[in-house]
């Protein structure tokens, strides 16, 4: 295969995957979360319900431990985009990965050992 | 395993920060010295595809999610562990500025635990396992598998640093759960390097197969 048609499909097997993840991905709180929710009492270590007021109370006991309060507005928070559904959530997804390949080209480019 | 920002006190996450920036200044070396510029497309299509592919969490028993990190991959394919560094250090980058998906303090410590572990792990869990059972698929899902675990051992180890979580419950509650999500990440990994390596068996810094 040549180097040009591989590179085309692993780009087009990432926006694939970027255009279906926003419908197949589980919404279930991932393995740090669980521990996170199940350590503070708001989800059993091997159930799956989660008490939402728990959850809210556990974040804001956390951040009273740490004392790290720290907040910052991501321009698309949780691969969403505000005011938008899950149209949003595709493109978030998909700009995302477009935005990677674009950063990763400059960023190796720059970074690259120079072939004389 | 994104860390949030709330998680690790500011003065610990400098910490982590700075071992992170030591290892990214060791991927830079790795790239200047052996990153030939022919890599530059592979190295952005790993990234871009690492990107997409975490952002599909797949579910796994009680009511968790994983979804693969990907360092691992990256290691194995560009033949270096630091590969894994600087690939995963842009993909964390975009997804805490951009998306709110792991913390801006809290990035070094991300960056040790998916960059620089998976990678190191992954790398020569990957070349020490094949060099022993001889298939490379073989070892490259046990090589994904351990890179996801023990970074969450190790993300285990820092929140219980931290306060946030008793050690004990830490390392049970991450390493149960991420010793599930690593068959996601050995099961990608393997499959992602069995499809590279039937497309362009060229392009890997080591082949696949069983040297004479």
């Amino acid at each position: 295969m040549e180097t040009k048609q591989f590179i085309l499909i692993g780009v087009a097997i990432a926006l694939v995957i970027a255009v279906a993840a926003p419908f197949l991905a589980s919404g279930d709180p991932d393995g740090l979360e669980s521990a996170f929710f199940s350590i503070y009492g708001a989800k059993p270590f091997m159930g799956s319900e989660l008490d939402e007021d728990a959850a809210g109370a556990a974040e804001e006991q956390v951040v009273a431990a740490t004392g790290n309060d720290f907040s910052y507005e991501a321009l698309m928070p949780d691969y969403s985009i505000p005011g938008m559904d899950k149209t949003g959530e595709v493109l978030a997804v998909v700009l995302g990965t477009l935005m990677i390949l674009v950063l990763g080209v400059v960023v190796a480019k720059i970074s690259a050992r120079p072939d004389n | 395993m994104h860390i949030p920002d709330a998680f690790i006190p500011v003065g610990q996450a400098l910490v982590y920060w700075v071992i992170a920036l030591i290892f990214i200044a060791l991927a830079l070396r790795w790239a200047r010295r052996s990153m030939g510029e022919e890599k530059i497309p592979l190295v952005a299509v790993l990234a871009a595809g690492i990107f997409a592919i975490q952002a599909l969490n797949i579910p796994i028993p009680w009511g968790t999610s994983g979804h693969m990190v990907g360092a691992a991959l990256a290691a194995i394919v560009l033949g270096s562990p630091y590969a894994g560094i600087f690939v995963l250090t842009l993909v964390l980058l975009v997804q805490g500025v951009i998306f709110g998906d792991g913390g801006i303090t809290v990035m070094g410590a991300n960056i040790v635990n998916m960059g620089v572990i998976g990678g190191f792990v992954g790398y020569y869990g990957y070349t020490g396992i094949k060099g022993v059972i001889g298939n490379a698929y073989a070892a490259a899902f046990i090589a994904g598998w351990a890179a996801l675990f023990v970074s969450a051992i190790l993300c285990a180890v820092e929140l219980a640093i931290a306060g946030t979580f008793p050690l004990v419950p830490a390392l049970i509650g991450l390493g149960l759960y991420h010793a599930v999500i690593g068959l996601i990440e050995g099961g990608i990994t393997a499959g992602a390097l069995y499809l590279i390596a039937s497309a362009r068996p060229d392009i890997l810094e080591r082949p696949t197969g069983v040297s004479a």
